[in-house]
């Protein structure tokens, strides 16, 4: 792609944009100031509520008190640093950190709200040659306190980050060929390949769009650019959508199917080293089948080569991945939401094959208005149970 | 100079006073535990069940493990014994000082007792746990021996060979497997408990992967029996059911041990050796079914004692002294009976004598569904030539071995007493090289 | 001398032994290197199933020199990753199990998989009647392959698995158990510790940070393992394993049962069950 960038009217002068800054930053402090200071309120509020703020000092030796009981389930610990320097407060399960506060200055309080299954642990009391206090939690009805072990989630994530790493090694290698068939102006083959190629990053999507940069690059559509279809800037799948759909050629498409290929490569290497959070899984699935459920209804998504419902099913396969690993933590934790889950994919499932036709998706531009509410309807569903997922599996 | 309080009462004898300072250092209440045999629940108990534990009143009594020789060897022996013999995988002199002195804190702890450090449920526990949480000493002792190989060009250890320390070679009736002769150290431990001693083993197994390769083992035991007040002790029978051990020098003597057992100062030995012995081990098969099916007449005449009571033909009583020198030709006692070649009692055969401390040992079926058991033989002199091997000699062709087959074993010099906290078991051998 | 049960000799015999780590661990830290164990453990099936592939080809070709050789080193993918494999107790003991694990030994006809081939190519000597056992192997080293593919892993099963594959070692390598009717132990040997070196290694920096001496004195014991093993390489793979001499077994035992007590302790290093 050769065009140059819009030429700026009225670049602002170097002083303007100082001033700019200073009072955009001091703004900012503001607003910080006034919602930390929100939020301090609204905690203290809660906490009042509740009444169950565990105090614990920290002194230049040891925890008092040094022995703590408190109850399964949520916990609020206020966390007093009386020592003479920054201590980090810890909660351990063996050598296991299972909840922490860093860097609490002397003379200053903090709080942690941690969510504890019945057991007995350790706390640290600043230095980490002082003795280390115990804290008791005894079992409780409390619902809450059923929240699985954070090793628990240990294998479900490295599973899914090497479900990326796969996924990611595919994409590239499909990505490639694509960009051949492209560069080779084999119009045909490049639109064959483009629903295989695409939908492998459709399956990741709920953690690989972490890096915008890349989502934008890779996916983004022509309304977010100011120039729509013709702004240089609009790159990635779509692009080549519109160029091998829309324009039905693949004239000026090579630059575009290269910087896919090198935009491939580059996920692949952020994606390998990615630290994936647990609640992500549940969060990004949640996020993406929601976005779904809207470009259902309005079948924007693939608005030059229609082929939506391939792209949803992608979606919902990555979802499944992702319920699949959560499902031995889901079905212990929270049976209920667990086979609601269930059951929302295997609505979203069967009503995507009642649409599909004996040579595959029709176009979605054939797609009645009626089954794209259905479809949207069973989404949004799907979207909902995996929203609540999070919570119920102690993961906030 | 150190001394030891010497522990020879008997396993079914009242506490000694070392023994009640024992229990009082345990604190345990109720102070002296003056109790008969070790016992399984009665049948009158009749809320015993059958998987309850046997009983015993010894688990908590304490052999001394410093002293000027190490215990185990005038040590009364207890009921249950093993041998068992080490490579040394060290290969500097800095891994072998570290594996003495590992040993040493070992030995320590097993024989003294105590709680094992608890770790973090993750990791793998500290000790195997097959005493119970706690350990107990239960009598246990722990025997150090060097083999020859040890003072090969390794450590630089040639030149401070004991003097009549040598490899074992096979007797002509042996038939010696490979597999369970010899080593770089041998390890004896005895207890009251079998379980103790497997404790034992398994606690230098897991502590000593990188110093120590188990080269073989042999474990045994010997009967207890029921207490007879008022009467003299007994010797325990070995597999041939023959009393064994009648005509053992009395290792309660100082005077006489330090003449038969423990190398002294002012002979030809290299220093550090002095206050240590020399320990041969035999594992020596018994044909039992063969030796059941020989008459009882011929089995007597083959050992030189009478079955029942242990006692010489001359005697009545198993401590009655053999009288040899009125019946040279062997009309009551054959001459080529076990105990009148083993032990000719003629004042110039007084050199040879050798303080025995032997097991009885039964393992499994052989391929011919025949019983492998036999005596772990075990001997202790302060001159392996003039002793063990001397009297091996005169044995060498004795009517018994129609009934033995010696498969294993090997001669070492057992290192003299750990004295204090600050010594360590072979330092004195380290030291005398250098090393330490 | 007093007998005394005395406090200081307690205390002493306590201090002798290491206590619980210190430094900790966050659960998330442990992702990164069982994503790394999985994808491992993929290359090396995808491996298993070329090597397989050949060597099965070769028995069912009647090739009997040609599978003779390919024998040794086909397994050696197998070997490095058995802590996962054996997981699924019915493949393991289909592909990997000796003739000793059957009531009929040799003549069993569930003796299958890797050591029945090895049994007809080595003592028979031939690859008569061996190919229905080539059809078996290949089709459960790929079935293994696919069940592995939707396994999640689990943690503390990555992580025992270095002390697992060690004790495979203490118990039925140094005594040259396993591949004993073609003697190629030492493709096993060395592939259990390859194995076991790649589990230690993936969590070697989280370890460091709190036992800089227990991760120093481990990779110790590897490397003097494989300095021995090396002196036992060959142009196409190893010596038979009648070759070593007895120096070298005793020399291994040393550091492979030290790395079997130590590598035990990488479960409880690291927080897991």
């Amino acid at each position: 792609m050769a065009s140059s960038l819009p030429p700026a009217a009225n670049p602002p002068s170097a002083k303007w944009l100082k001033l700019a800054l200073v009072g955009a930053l001091a703004l900012m402090v503001i607003g910080a100031a006034l919602f930390y200071y929100a939020s301090e309120k609204a905690r203290d509020a809660k906490l009042a509520q509740t009444g169950n703020e565990v105090a614990v000092t920290i002194n230049a030796t040891s925890c008092d008190p040094n022995d703590l009981t408190v109850p399964a389930g949520r916990t609020v610990f206020r966390i007093v640093n009386k020592s003479e320097r920054a201590v980090e407060w810890e909660i351990l399960d063996g050598v296991m950190v299972l909840e922490e506060r860093e860097n609490i200055a002397p003379g200053i309080s903090q709080t942690l709200t941690a969510k504890l299954a019945a057991g007995t642990y350790e706390i640290t009391c600043g230095l980490l040659s002082n003795p280390r206090g115990t804290l008791h939690v005894t079992p409780s009805a409390n619902a809450e306190s059923s929240r699985p072990a954070p090793v628990a989630f240990i294998g479900p994530v490295a599973e899914y980050r090497f479900f990326l790493a796969m996924q990611a090694s595919g994409l590239t290698k499909a990505v490639q060929a694509f960009a051949d068939a492209v560069k080779a102006g084999d119009l045909a083959k490049a639109q064959a390949l483009y629903v295989p190629t695409r939908t492998i990053y459709s399956q990741i999507k709920p953690v690989a769009d972490s890096f915008a940069d890349l989502d934008n690059a890779i996916d983004a559509y022509a309304d977010y650019f100011e120039k729509k279809e013709q702004d240089p800037g609009f790159s990635g799948f779509h692009r080549l959508e519109y160029g091998l759909f829309a324009q039905k050629s693949t004239s000026g498409l090579g630059p575009v199917a290269g910087k896919l290929v090198a935009d491939a490569a580059a996920l692949q290497t952020r994606l390998r080293s990615l630290d994936v959070a647990p609640e992500k899984l549940a969060d990004g699935a949640s996020r993406l089948m929601a976005r779904s459920a809207a470009a259902a209804v309005t079948g924007n998504d693939e608005r030059y080569s229609h082929t939506d419902l391939a792209d949803f099913e992608a979606y919902v396969a990555g979802s499944r991945k992702i319920a699949d690993l959560l499902r031995p933590i889901s079905a212990k934790a929270a049976p209920q939401l667990s086979a609601s889950i269930d059951q929302n994919l295997d609505t979203v499932t069967k009503t995507l094959e009642t649409l599909k036709q004996a040579g595959g998706f029709p176009p979605y531009d054939q797609v009645s208005e009626a089954d794209r509410k259905k479809l949207g309807d069973a989404m949004q569903g799907l979207a909902a149970g995996l929203g609540k997922l999070n919570a119920a599996i102690g993961l906030e | 100079m150190i001394e030891r309080e010497k522990n020879h009462d008997r396993l079914d004898a009242p506490a000694s006073p070392d023994r009640r300072r024992v229990l009082a250092g345990l604190g345990l209440a109720g102070g002296v535990m003056v109790s008969g045999l070790a016992q399984a629940a009665t049948t009158a108990d009749t809320d015993a069940h059958v998987t309850d534990a046997p009983i015993s009143d010894h688990m908590r009594e304490a052999q001394p493990f410093h002293g000027l020789h190490q215990a185990g060897i005038v040590t009364a022996r207890p009921a249950n014994g093993m041998i068992a013999t080490f490579d040394v995988l060290a290969t500097t002199k800095e891994d072998l000082v570290r594996l003495f002195k590992t040993l040493n804190e070992r030995i320590v702890f097993l024989t003294t007792g105590g709680l094992p450090p608890q770790l973090d449920p993750r990791y793998p526990p500290s000790d195997s746990g097959i005493l119970g949480p706690v350990v107990v000493p239960d009598n246990l002792t722990m025997t150090v021996s060097l083999g020859s190989s040890m003072f090969d060009d390794r450590f630089g250890l040639k030149n401070f060979k004991p003097a009549r320390l040598s490899r074992m070679t096979g007797s002509p009736n042996d038939a010696l497997e490979p597999e369970l002769c010899h080593g770089d150290i041998s390890v004896q431990i005895c207890s009251n408990t079998a379980d103790v001693n497997i404790h034992a083993l398994r606690d230098l197994v897991k502590n000593m992967p990188d110093l120590l390769y188990l080269r073989w083992k042999q474990e045994g035991s010997v009967p207890v029996m029921p207490r007879k007040p008022g009467a003299p002790a007994e010797s325990a029978r070995n597999f041939l059911g023959f009393r064994d051990g009648s005509a053992n020098p009395n290792s309660s003597d100082a005077a006489l041990m330090d003449e038969i057992v423990w190398v002294q100062p002012g002979k030809d030995e290299p220093a550090w050796t002095h206050y240590g012995s020399y320990q041969a081990v035999r594992i020596i098969r018994n044909f039992v079914e063969r030796w059941d099916r020989t008459p009882l007449h011929e089995q007597q005449q083959i050992i030189g004692r009478v079955k029942a009571t242990g006692a010489p033909f001359h005697g009545k009583t198993e401590h009655d002294v053999p009288d040899y020198a009125s019946d040279p030709e062997g009309k009551a006692t054959p001459v080529d009976a076990h105990i009148r070649l083993a032990n000719p009692r003629t004042a110039q055969t007084q050199k040879n004598l050798i303080l025995r401390r032997p097991f009885n040992y039964s393992n499994g079926v052989s391929k011919a569904g025949q019983l492998e058991m036999g005596l772990l033989f075990i001997c202790y002199q302060a001159d392996l030539e003039k002793g063990f091997i001397t009297v091996q000699k005169r044995l060498d062709g004795e009517p018994l071995e129609e009934y033995l087959k010696p498969v294993g074993g090997g001669f070492f010099f057992t290192l003299p007493g750990v004295r204090d906290k600050k010594d360590y078991l072979g330092r004195p051998l380290l030291a005398a090289a250098g090393l330490a | 001398m007093k007998i005394r049960h005395s406090a200081a000799m307690l205390t002493l015999a306590l201090g002798l032994m290491a206590g619980t780590a210190h430094a900790a661990v966050s659960p998330s830290e442990l992702v990164g290197p069982v994503t790394d164990y999985k994808i491992y453990v993929t290359e090396n099936l995808d491996e298993l199933v070329k090597d397989t592939k050949a060597f099965t080809d070769a028995v069912k070709a009647g090739d009997l020199a040609k599978a003779k050789a390919l024998y040794g080193a086909s397994r050696v993918h197998y070997e490095g990753i058995e802590p996962i494999a054996e997981l699924f107790s019915d493949l393991d003991g289909s592909i990997d199990s000796r003739a000793d694990d059957h009531e009929k030994k040799e003549q069993d006809p569930g003796f299958t998989g890797f050591h029945r081939i090895e049994y007809g190519l080595f003592v028979t000597g031939s690859t008569d009647g061996l190919t229905p056992f080539a059809d078996k192997l290949m089709s459960d080293v790929l079935d293994l392959q696919k069940r592995v593919a939707g396994l999640t892993f689990p943690p503390e099963k990555v992580v025992g698995g270095a002390a697992a594959l060690l004790e495979e070692v203490a118990s039925s390598k140094i005594s040259g158990e396993e591949d004993r009717y073609a003697h190629t132990d030492l493709f096993d040997f060395q592939a259990n510790i390859d194995g076991a070196k790649k589990i230690f290694e993936l969590f070697r920096p989280l370890i460091e940070k709190s036992d800089k001496a227990f991760v120093k004195k481990v990779a110790a014991n590897f490397a003097t393992v494989d300095k021995i093993l090396a002196k036992y390489k060959t142009a196409d793979g190893y010596e038979y394993y009648d070759k070593v001499t007895e120096a070298d077994r005793k020399a291994l035992s040393g550091p492979v049962n030290t790395l079997a007590e130590d590598l035990s302790k990488m479960r409880g290093k690291l927080g897991l069950n």
